[in-house]
Protein backbone atom coordinates (compact mmCIF):
# COMPACT_ATOMS: atom_id res chain seq x y z
CA UNK A 1 0.00 0.00 0.00
CA UNK A 2 2.83 2.18 0.87
CA UNK A 3 4.06 2.00 -2.56
CA UNK A 4 1.28 2.59 -4.01
CA UNK A 5 0.28 6.11 -2.09
CA UNK A 6 4.21 7.37 -3.19
CA UNK A 7 2.97 6.89 -6.84
CA UNK A 8 0.28 9.58 -6.30
CA UNK A 9 1.50 13.15 -7.10
CA UNK A 10 0.40 15.41 -4.04
CA UNK A 11 -0.97 18.79 -5.04
CA UNK A 12 -3.04 21.61 -2.85
CA UNK A 13 -5.78 23.55 -3.31
CA UNK A 14 -8.27 24.52 -6.30
CA UNK A 15 -6.40 26.45 -8.63
CA UNK A 16 -5.76 24.82 -12.46
CA UNK A 17 -7.94 22.22 -11.75
CA UNK A 18 -8.86 21.27 -15.36
CA UNK A 19 -5.21 21.22 -16.03
CA UNK A 20 -4.12 18.99 -13.24
CA UNK A 21 -7.09 16.27 -14.42
CA UNK A 22 -6.03 16.67 -17.64
CA UNK A 23 -2.20 16.16 -17.31
CA UNK A 24 -2.84 13.88 -15.04
CA UNK A 25 -4.77 11.55 -16.73
CA UNK A 26 -2.16 12.59 -20.68
CA UNK A 27 0.63 11.82 -18.25
CA UNK A 28 -1.37 8.75 -15.88
CA UNK A 29 0.26 10.25 -13.23
CA UNK A 30 -2.52 9.55 -10.43
CA UNK A 31 -3.11 12.87 -7.95
CA UNK A 32 -4.43 13.45 -4.81
CA UNK A 33 -5.79 16.92 -4.15
CA UNK A 34 -5.30 18.23 -0.60
CA UNK A 35 -7.01 21.76 0.47
CA UNK A 36 -9.48 22.35 -1.51
CA UNK A 37 -10.74 25.61 0.03
CA UNK A 38 -10.85 24.29 2.87
CA UNK A 39 -11.44 27.77 5.15
CA UNK A 40 -14.16 28.98 2.90
CA UNK A 41 -17.89 29.03 4.31
CA UNK A 42 -18.51 26.50 1.66
CA UNK A 43 -15.59 24.03 1.40
CA UNK A 44 -14.95 22.02 -0.96
CA UNK A 45 -15.05 21.04 -4.89
CA UNK A 46 -17.51 23.37 -6.79
CA UNK A 47 -20.90 21.98 -8.74
CA UNK A 48 -18.54 22.44 -11.79
CA UNK A 49 -15.42 20.78 -10.78
CA UNK A 50 -17.58 17.38 -9.78
CA UNK A 51 -19.06 17.90 -13.53
CA UNK A 52 -15.47 17.62 -14.84
CA UNK A 53 -14.53 14.81 -13.10
CA UNK A 54 -18.30 13.31 -14.31
CA UNK A 55 -17.25 14.29 -17.65
CA UNK A 56 -13.66 13.04 -17.58
CA UNK A 57 -15.20 9.47 -16.11
CA UNK A 58 -17.29 9.11 -19.26
CA UNK A 59 -14.76 9.50 -21.54
CA UNK A 60 -12.27 7.39 -19.93
CA UNK A 61 -12.28 3.57 -18.61
CA UNK A 62 -11.54 2.84 -15.24
CA UNK A 63 -10.18 5.86 -13.25
CA UNK A 64 -11.00 6.07 -9.74
CA UNK A 65 -12.55 9.05 -8.22
CA UNK A 66 -12.39 9.12 -4.22
CA UNK A 67 -13.34 12.48 -2.82
CA UNK A 68 -13.60 13.17 1.42
CA UNK A 69 -16.67 14.27 2.96
CA UNK A 70 -16.50 17.77 3.04
CA UNK A 71 -14.85 17.70 -0.80
CA UNK A 72 -11.35 18.89 0.45
CA UNK A 73 -9.72 16.30 -0.48
CA UNK A 74 -9.80 14.08 -3.85
CA UNK A 75 -7.83 11.54 -5.19
CA UNK A 76 -7.55 10.96 -8.58
CA UNK A 77 -6.59 7.87 -10.63
CA UNK A 78 -6.53 8.16 -14.58
CA UNK A 79 -7.99 5.48 -16.75
CA UNK A 80 -7.38 5.08 -20.10
CA UNK A 81 -8.98 7.83 -22.38
CA UNK A 82 -11.69 6.08 -24.41
CA UNK A 83 -13.96 9.04 -26.81
CA UNK A 84 -16.27 7.23 -28.93
CA UNK A 85 -19.94 8.24 -29.19
CA UNK A 86 -21.48 9.06 -26.15
CA UNK A 87 -25.17 8.02 -26.48
CA UNK A 88 -26.29 10.28 -23.08
CA UNK A 89 -25.63 14.44 -22.92
CA UNK A 90 -23.17 15.52 -20.37
CA UNK A 91 -24.89 18.37 -18.00
CA UNK A 92 -22.58 20.89 -17.27
CA UNK A 93 -24.72 23.01 -15.09
CA UNK A 94 -24.78 26.53 -15.23
CA UNK A 95 -21.89 27.49 -12.58
CA UNK A 96 -19.85 27.73 -15.28
CA UNK A 97 -20.28 27.57 -18.87
CA UNK A 98 -19.51 24.81 -21.63
CA UNK A 99 -16.31 26.78 -22.59
CA UNK A 100 -14.84 25.40 -19.34
CA UNK A 101 -15.46 21.83 -19.96
CA UNK A 102 -14.50 21.96 -23.74
CA UNK A 103 -10.98 23.58 -22.82
CA UNK A 104 -9.38 20.41 -21.49
CA UNK A 105 -11.86 18.12 -23.26
CA UNK A 106 -10.67 18.95 -26.96
CA UNK A 107 -6.72 17.92 -25.88
CA UNK A 108 -7.77 15.30 -23.73
CA UNK A 109 -9.65 13.55 -26.66
CA UNK A 110 -7.24 14.44 -29.43
CA UNK A 111 -5.32 11.06 -27.61
CA UNK A 112 -8.56 8.70 -26.95
CA UNK A 113 -9.49 5.21 -28.41
CA UNK A 114 -12.10 6.65 -30.94
CA UNK A 115 -13.10 10.09 -32.43
CA UNK A 116 -15.16 11.59 -29.72
CA UNK A 117 -18.78 12.99 -30.11
CA UNK A 118 -20.43 14.29 -27.69
CA UNK A 119 -23.54 16.17 -26.48
CA UNK A 120 -22.87 18.76 -23.48
CA UNK A 121 -25.69 20.83 -22.08
CA UNK A 122 -24.93 23.90 -20.00
CA UNK A 123 -23.88 27.73 -20.31
CA UNK A 124 -22.83 28.47 -24.31
CA UNK A 125 -22.13 31.72 -23.84
CA UNK A 126 -21.28 33.86 -20.63
CA UNK A 127 -18.39 36.66 -19.86
CA UNK A 128 -16.74 34.70 -17.85
CA UNK A 129 -15.28 31.46 -20.04
CA UNK A 130 -14.26 31.51 -23.90
CA UNK A 131 -17.99 30.95 -25.75
CA UNK A 132 -18.50 28.00 -27.98
CA UNK A 133 -18.42 30.71 -31.30
CA UNK A 134 -14.83 31.30 -30.38
CA UNK A 135 -14.28 27.40 -30.07
CA UNK A 136 -15.27 27.42 -33.49
CA UNK A 137 -13.43 30.41 -34.70
CA UNK A 138 -9.89 30.57 -33.11
CA UNK A 139 -9.53 27.67 -30.90
CA UNK A 140 -9.91 25.05 -34.13
CA UNK A 141 -7.63 27.09 -36.08
CA UNK A 142 -4.91 26.38 -33.31
CA UNK A 143 -5.56 22.95 -33.12
CA UNK A 144 -5.32 22.46 -37.22
CA UNK A 145 -1.51 23.91 -36.86
CA UNK A 146 -0.85 21.42 -34.96
CA UNK A 147 -2.35 18.86 -37.33
CA UNK A 148 -5.22 17.93 -36.37
CA UNK A 149 -7.73 16.68 -38.99
CA UNK A 150 -9.66 20.72 -39.46
CA UNK A 151 -12.65 18.83 -41.81
CA UNK A 152 -13.43 16.35 -38.77
CA UNK A 153 -13.56 18.63 -36.10
CA UNK A 154 -17.25 20.10 -35.54
CA UNK A 155 -19.07 22.28 -32.94
CA UNK A 156 -22.80 22.49 -33.28
CA UNK A 157 -24.70 24.61 -31.31
CA UNK A 158 -28.36 23.46 -31.20
CA UNK A 159 -29.35 25.73 -28.32
CA UNK A 160 -27.95 28.59 -26.73
CA UNK A 161 -28.14 28.83 -22.87
CA UNK A 162 -26.94 32.09 -21.02
CA UNK A 163 -26.78 32.24 -17.36
CA UNK A 164 -28.04 32.04 -14.72
CA UNK A 165 -30.35 29.16 -16.36
CA UNK A 166 -28.90 28.04 -18.90
CA UNK A 167 -30.23 25.69 -21.36
CA UNK A 168 -27.94 25.83 -24.02
CA UNK A 169 -27.37 22.54 -26.30
CA UNK A 170 -23.84 22.13 -28.51
CA UNK A 171 -22.84 18.27 -30.07
CA UNK A 172 -18.95 18.27 -30.59
CA UNK A 173 -17.12 15.81 -32.92
CA UNK A 174 -13.57 16.06 -32.40
CA UNK A 175 -10.54 13.53 -34.31
CA UNK A 176 -7.94 11.67 -32.81
CA UNK A 177 -4.46 11.94 -33.55
CA UNK A 178 -1.37 9.70 -33.56
CA UNK A 179 0.76 12.90 -32.20
CA UNK A 180 0.63 16.34 -32.97
CA UNK A 181 2.92 18.03 -34.96
CA UNK A 182 5.73 20.75 -33.82
CA UNK A 183 5.25 24.12 -34.93
CA UNK A 184 7.05 27.30 -35.54
CA UNK A 185 4.36 29.60 -35.93
CA UNK A 186 6.11 33.23 -34.75
CA UNK A 187 4.47 35.20 -37.86
CA UNK A 188 1.38 36.85 -36.33
CA UNK A 189 0.80 38.95 -40.04
CA UNK A 190 -1.99 41.29 -40.51
CA UNK A 191 -5.39 41.45 -39.90
CA UNK A 192 -6.86 41.22 -43.17
CA UNK A 193 -10.61 40.65 -42.05
CA UNK A 194 -12.83 40.43 -38.86
CA UNK A 195 -15.43 38.24 -38.69
CA UNK A 196 -18.04 37.75 -36.00
CA UNK A 197 -21.53 36.50 -34.94
CA UNK A 198 -23.74 38.14 -32.47
CA UNK A 199 -26.50 36.60 -30.79
CA UNK A 200 -29.33 37.35 -28.92
CA UNK A 201 -31.95 35.12 -27.19
CA UNK A 202 -35.23 35.81 -25.71
CA UNK A 203 -34.86 39.45 -26.39
CA UNK A 204 -35.59 41.77 -29.73
CA UNK A 205 -32.53 41.19 -32.44
CA UNK A 206 -32.49 45.08 -32.51
CA UNK A 207 -29.36 44.17 -29.81
CA UNK A 208 -27.98 42.95 -32.34
CA UNK A 209 -27.64 45.33 -35.00
CA UNK A 210 -27.04 47.94 -32.00
CA UNK A 211 -23.87 45.84 -31.47
CA UNK A 212 -23.06 45.33 -34.96
CA UNK A 213 -23.42 48.94 -35.50
CA UNK A 214 -21.29 50.14 -32.58
CA UNK A 215 -18.46 47.58 -33.01
CA UNK A 216 -18.28 48.35 -36.92
CA UNK A 217 -17.80 52.25 -35.80
CA UNK A 218 -14.21 51.05 -34.66
CA UNK A 219 -13.24 48.22 -36.41
CA UNK A 220 -14.23 49.57 -40.17
CA UNK A 221 -11.87 52.72 -40.46
CA UNK A 222 -9.04 50.13 -40.26
CA UNK A 223 -10.18 47.04 -41.92
CA UNK A 224 -13.07 46.83 -44.33
CA UNK A 225 -13.78 43.14 -44.67
CA UNK A 226 -15.85 43.11 -42.27
CA UNK A 227 -18.70 40.42 -41.78
CA UNK A 228 -20.41 39.92 -38.31
CA UNK A 229 -23.21 37.39 -38.89
CA UNK A 230 -26.20 37.45 -36.50
CA UNK A 231 -27.91 34.48 -34.38
CA UNK A 232 -31.77 35.51 -32.70
CA UNK A 233 -33.03 32.72 -31.37
CA UNK A 234 -36.27 32.27 -29.62
CA UNK A 235 -38.30 29.53 -28.84
CA UNK A 236 -36.60 26.32 -27.24
CA UNK A 237 -33.37 27.00 -29.03
CA UNK A 238 -32.71 30.17 -27.07
CA UNK A 239 -32.10 28.43 -23.60
CA UNK A 240 -34.11 29.40 -20.27
CA UNK A 241 -32.22 32.99 -20.06
CA UNK A 242 -32.61 36.28 -21.84
CA UNK A 243 -29.41 37.56 -23.11
CA UNK A 244 -27.30 39.03 -25.98
CA UNK A 245 -23.88 38.81 -26.78
CA UNK A 246 -20.79 39.22 -29.87
CA UNK A 247 -18.12 37.30 -30.94
CA UNK A 248 -15.58 38.76 -32.89
CA UNK A 249 -12.08 36.98 -34.58
CA UNK A 250 -9.68 38.78 -36.16
CA UNK A 251 -7.96 36.67 -39.20
CA UNK A 252 -4.50 37.63 -40.38
CA UNK A 253 -2.46 37.40 -43.53
CA UNK A 254 -0.25 34.06 -42.03
CA UNK A 255 -3.46 32.20 -40.96
CA UNK A 256 -3.66 33.26 -37.06
CA UNK A 257 -7.05 33.94 -35.45
CA UNK A 258 -7.70 36.61 -33.01
CA UNK A 259 -10.79 36.28 -30.82
CA UNK A 260 -12.72 38.08 -27.98
CA UNK A 261 -15.68 37.69 -27.22
CA UNK A 262 -18.92 38.75 -24.09
CA UNK A 263 -22.28 38.56 -22.85
CA UNK A 264 -24.58 40.30 -21.29
CA UNK A 265 -27.35 38.79 -18.87
CA UNK A 266 -28.90 38.66 -15.55
CA UNK A 267 -27.09 37.21 -12.96
CA UNK A 268 -27.88 35.39 -10.44
CA UNK A 269 -27.90 38.02 -7.61
CA UNK A 270 -29.18 37.20 -4.71
CA UNK A 271 -30.46 40.44 -3.69
CA UNK A 272 -32.62 41.01 -5.24
CA UNK A 273 -34.30 37.79 -6.39
CA UNK A 274 -35.65 37.90 -2.23
CA UNK A 275 -37.88 41.21 -3.57
CA UNK A 276 -39.34 41.50 -7.00
CA UNK A 277 -38.80 40.08 -9.76
CA UNK A 278 -39.06 42.96 -11.33
CA UNK A 279 -36.21 44.76 -10.17
CA UNK A 280 -33.19 43.65 -12.08
CA UNK A 281 -30.35 45.39 -12.73
CA UNK A 282 -30.08 46.85 -16.40
CA UNK A 283 -28.12 45.21 -18.68
CA UNK A 284 -24.92 46.53 -20.15
CA UNK A 285 -26.49 48.44 -23.12
CA UNK A 286 -25.83 47.09 -26.50
CA UNK A 287 -23.78 49.97 -27.83
CA UNK A 288 -21.36 49.31 -24.79
CA UNK A 289 -20.84 46.11 -25.64
CA UNK A 290 -20.27 46.28 -29.24
CA UNK A 291 -17.70 49.34 -28.84
CA UNK A 292 -15.86 47.82 -26.11
CA UNK A 293 -15.74 44.04 -27.70
CA UNK A 294 -14.20 45.50 -30.50
CA UNK A 295 -11.32 47.79 -28.24
CA UNK A 296 -10.41 44.49 -26.55
CA UNK A 297 -9.85 43.26 -29.95
CA UNK A 298 -7.53 45.99 -30.87
CA UNK A 299 -5.70 45.35 -27.97
CA UNK A 300 -5.16 41.94 -28.67
CA UNK A 301 -4.11 42.63 -32.47
CA UNK A 302 -1.93 45.22 -30.57
CA UNK A 303 -0.32 42.32 -28.78
CA UNK A 304 1.00 40.83 -31.94
CA UNK A 305 0.94 36.98 -30.40
CA UNK A 306 -0.08 34.23 -33.19
CA UNK A 307 -3.71 33.95 -30.46
CA UNK A 308 -5.29 35.62 -28.27
CA UNK A 309 -4.69 36.14 -24.63
CA UNK A 310 -7.32 33.86 -23.74
CA UNK A 311 -5.67 30.54 -25.99
CA UNK A 312 -2.24 30.78 -24.35
CA UNK A 313 -3.06 27.77 -22.03
CA UNK A 314 -4.15 25.70 -24.90
CA UNK A 315 -1.40 26.93 -27.28
CA UNK A 316 1.32 26.45 -24.36
CA UNK A 317 -0.19 22.75 -24.07
CA UNK A 318 -0.16 21.54 -27.35
CA UNK A 319 3.37 22.55 -27.86
CA UNK A 320 4.02 20.86 -24.89
CA UNK A 321 2.59 17.88 -25.89
CA UNK A 322 4.33 17.25 -29.40
CA UNK A 323 6.66 14.79 -30.33
CA UNK A 324 10.48 15.33 -29.06
CA UNK A 325 10.37 18.33 -31.90
CA UNK A 326 11.00 21.91 -30.97
CA UNK A 327 8.16 24.23 -31.66
CA UNK A 328 8.46 27.93 -31.24
CA UNK A 329 5.52 29.72 -30.67
CA UNK A 330 4.88 33.86 -30.12
CA UNK A 331 2.50 35.22 -27.94
CA UNK A 332 1.89 38.65 -26.69
CA UNK A 333 2.31 39.14 -23.11
CA UNK A 334 2.06 36.64 -20.99
CA UNK A 335 -1.27 36.19 -18.90
CA UNK A 336 -1.75 34.87 -15.51
CA UNK A 337 -3.52 31.97 -16.81
CA UNK A 338 -0.62 31.17 -19.32
CA UNK A 339 1.71 31.41 -16.68
CA UNK A 340 0.12 28.83 -14.77
CA UNK A 341 -0.12 26.73 -17.67
CA UNK A 342 3.68 26.90 -18.25
CA UNK A 343 4.13 25.50 -14.46
CA UNK A 344 1.75 22.92 -14.70
CA UNK A 345 3.52 21.73 -17.85
CA UNK A 346 6.67 21.64 -15.86
CA UNK A 347 5.19 19.48 -13.04
CA UNK A 348 3.51 16.97 -15.14
CA UNK A 349 5.40 16.26 -18.31
CA UNK A 350 8.57 17.74 -17.32
CA UNK A 351 8.54 19.97 -19.92
CA UNK A 352 10.12 23.85 -19.77
CA UNK A 353 10.07 27.00 -22.09
CA UNK A 354 12.32 28.80 -22.92
CA UNK A 355 10.81 32.43 -22.58
CA UNK A 356 12.36 35.38 -24.03
CA UNK A 357 10.84 38.61 -25.02
CA UNK A 358 11.00 39.73 -28.34
CA UNK A 359 13.01 43.40 -28.05
CA UNK A 360 11.99 45.11 -31.06
CA UNK A 361 7.97 44.22 -30.22
CA UNK A 362 5.82 43.87 -27.12
CA UNK A 363 5.54 40.08 -27.70
CA UNK A 364 7.51 37.17 -25.99
CA UNK A 365 9.17 34.09 -28.40
CA UNK A 366 8.53 30.90 -26.60
CA UNK A 367 10.74 27.62 -27.34
CA UNK A 368 10.24 24.01 -26.32
CA UNK A 369 10.90 20.46 -26.93
CA UNK A 370 7.70 18.41 -26.90
CA UNK A 371 7.51 15.58 -24.39
CA UNK A 372 6.75 13.17 -27.26
CA UNK A 373 3.61 12.32 -26.21
CA UNK A 374 1.84 9.24 -28.45
CA UNK A 375 -1.89 8.17 -28.44
CA UNK A 376 -1.41 4.75 -27.15
CA UNK A 377 -4.97 4.26 -26.70
CA UNK A 378 -5.69 4.04 -30.08
CA UNK A 379 -6.20 0.97 -32.37
CA UNK A 380 -3.17 0.05 -34.58
CA UNK A 381 -4.33 -0.46 -37.61
CA UNK B 1 3.95 49.09 -20.61
CA UNK B 2 7.49 50.32 -20.37
CA UNK B 3 7.26 48.29 -17.06
CA UNK B 4 6.04 45.40 -17.63
CA UNK B 5 8.99 45.46 -20.48
CA UNK B 6 11.60 46.16 -18.13
CA UNK B 7 10.51 43.17 -16.13
CA UNK B 8 10.42 40.76 -18.97
CA UNK B 9 13.81 41.91 -20.01
CA UNK B 10 15.17 40.89 -15.83
CA UNK B 11 14.20 37.34 -16.75
CA UNK B 12 10.70 36.19 -17.60
CA UNK B 13 11.85 32.66 -17.46
CA UNK B 14 12.04 33.30 -13.60
CA UNK B 15 9.05 35.09 -13.40
CA UNK B 16 7.43 32.01 -14.56
CA UNK B 17 9.52 29.04 -13.31
CA UNK B 18 11.39 31.08 -10.16
CA UNK B 19 10.29 30.19 -6.61
CA UNK B 20 7.12 32.51 -5.70
CA UNK B 21 6.71 35.40 -7.56
CA UNK B 22 4.71 38.57 -7.22
CA UNK B 23 3.38 39.23 -10.11
CA UNK B 24 -0.46 38.37 -9.80
CA UNK B 25 -1.62 40.77 -12.60
CA UNK B 26 -4.60 40.04 -13.44
CA UNK B 27 -7.12 37.75 -11.56
CA UNK B 28 -5.91 37.76 -7.72
CA UNK B 29 -6.08 41.26 -7.04
CA UNK B 30 -9.83 41.47 -8.92
CA UNK B 31 -11.24 38.60 -6.65
CA UNK B 32 -9.58 39.60 -3.08
CA UNK B 33 -10.22 43.68 -3.58
CA UNK B 34 -13.25 45.28 -2.29
CA UNK B 35 -14.75 43.32 0.57
CA UNK B 36 -12.94 44.80 3.36
CA UNK B 37 -16.17 46.11 4.48
CA UNK B 38 -17.68 42.40 5.17
CA UNK B 39 -14.63 40.77 6.26
CA UNK B 40 -17.10 41.40 10.07
CA UNK B 41 -19.21 39.02 8.91
CA UNK B 42 -16.75 36.15 7.42
CA UNK B 43 -16.06 33.22 9.85
CA UNK B 44 -13.04 33.70 11.71
CA UNK B 45 -10.86 31.41 9.22
CA UNK B 46 -11.57 33.48 6.07
CA UNK B 47 -10.81 36.71 7.90
CA UNK B 48 -7.67 34.69 9.14
CA UNK B 49 -7.23 33.91 5.45
CA UNK B 50 -7.94 37.18 3.78
CA UNK B 51 -4.75 38.80 6.30
CA UNK B 52 -2.86 35.54 5.29
CA UNK B 53 -3.52 36.05 1.59
CA UNK B 54 -2.50 39.91 1.80
CA UNK B 55 0.93 38.86 2.76
CA UNK B 56 1.85 35.79 1.20
CA UNK B 57 0.91 35.82 -2.66
CA UNK B 58 1.58 31.68 -2.49
CA UNK B 59 -2.13 31.27 -0.46
CA UNK B 60 -3.85 33.10 -3.03
CA UNK B 61 -2.50 30.98 -6.02
CA UNK B 62 -3.68 28.45 -4.28
CA UNK B 63 -7.16 29.14 -4.76
CA UNK B 64 -7.10 30.86 -7.46
CA UNK B 65 -9.75 30.83 -10.17
CA UNK B 66 -9.48 28.30 -12.84
CA UNK B 67 -10.34 30.73 -15.79
CA UNK B 68 -8.30 31.34 -19.08
CA UNK B 69 -10.35 34.67 -20.28
CA UNK B 70 -9.37 37.54 -18.27
CA UNK B 71 -9.87 40.17 -21.02
CA UNK B 72 -12.07 43.03 -19.25
CA UNK B 73 -14.18 44.74 -21.34
CA UNK B 74 -13.94 48.64 -21.80
CA UNK B 75 -10.68 48.07 -20.37
CA UNK B 76 -8.71 49.53 -23.11
CA UNK B 77 -10.01 52.28 -25.12
CA UNK B 78 -7.83 53.31 -28.70
CA UNK B 79 -7.53 57.11 -28.96
CA UNK B 80 -4.98 59.03 -31.89
CA UNK B 81 -2.04 58.74 -30.33
CA UNK B 82 -2.17 54.60 -30.68
CA UNK B 83 -3.72 54.56 -33.66
CA UNK B 84 -0.75 54.54 -35.73
CA UNK B 85 0.77 51.65 -33.74
CA UNK B 86 -2.45 49.39 -34.13
CA UNK B 87 -3.04 50.59 -38.02
CA UNK B 88 0.24 48.68 -39.19
CA UNK B 89 -1.02 45.21 -37.33
CA UNK B 90 -4.01 45.62 -40.02
CA UNK B 91 -2.90 45.28 -44.35
CA UNK B 92 -4.16 48.58 -44.53
CA UNK B 93 -1.69 49.99 -42.69
CA UNK B 94 2.15 50.78 -43.68
CA UNK B 95 3.02 47.20 -44.41
CA UNK B 96 7.04 48.18 -44.81
CA UNK B 97 7.09 49.90 -41.57
CA UNK B 98 5.67 47.37 -39.82
CA UNK B 99 7.51 44.43 -42.02
CA UNK B 100 10.99 46.46 -39.84
CA UNK B 101 10.14 44.78 -36.83
CA UNK B 102 9.37 41.61 -38.15
CA UNK B 103 12.85 40.94 -39.57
Amino acid sequence: MGKMEKSYKKLKGSASFRQRLLLSTLSSTPIIIEDIRPSKTDPGLRKHEVSLLRLFDTVCDGCSVVINETGTKLKYKPGIIMGGRINYPHDCGVSRSIGYFLEPLIVLCLFAKEPLTITLKGVTNDSKDPSIDTFKSAAFHILKRFGVDFEALSLKIESRGLPPNGGGEVVLSLPIVQSLTAVNWIDEGFVKKIRGVTFSTKVSSQFESSMIRAARGIINPLVSDVHIFTDHRSGPPAGNSPGYGISLVAETTSGCYISVDTAAYHGKDEDTSGFADDVKKDLMPPEDIGEGIANVLLGEIAQSGVVDSTYQGLLFLLCALCPQDISKIRIGKLSQYGIETLRNIRDFLDVKFDIKPDPDTQSVILKCIGCGMKNLSRKVT
Amino acid sequence: AERTLARKATSLKQVVYGESTNNSTSMNEEYDSGEDDEDFFLPIEEQMKKQKSRHGPDDTMVDAEDCSKCVKLMSQKWNEKDNEEIRNRFVSGNLAKAALRNS
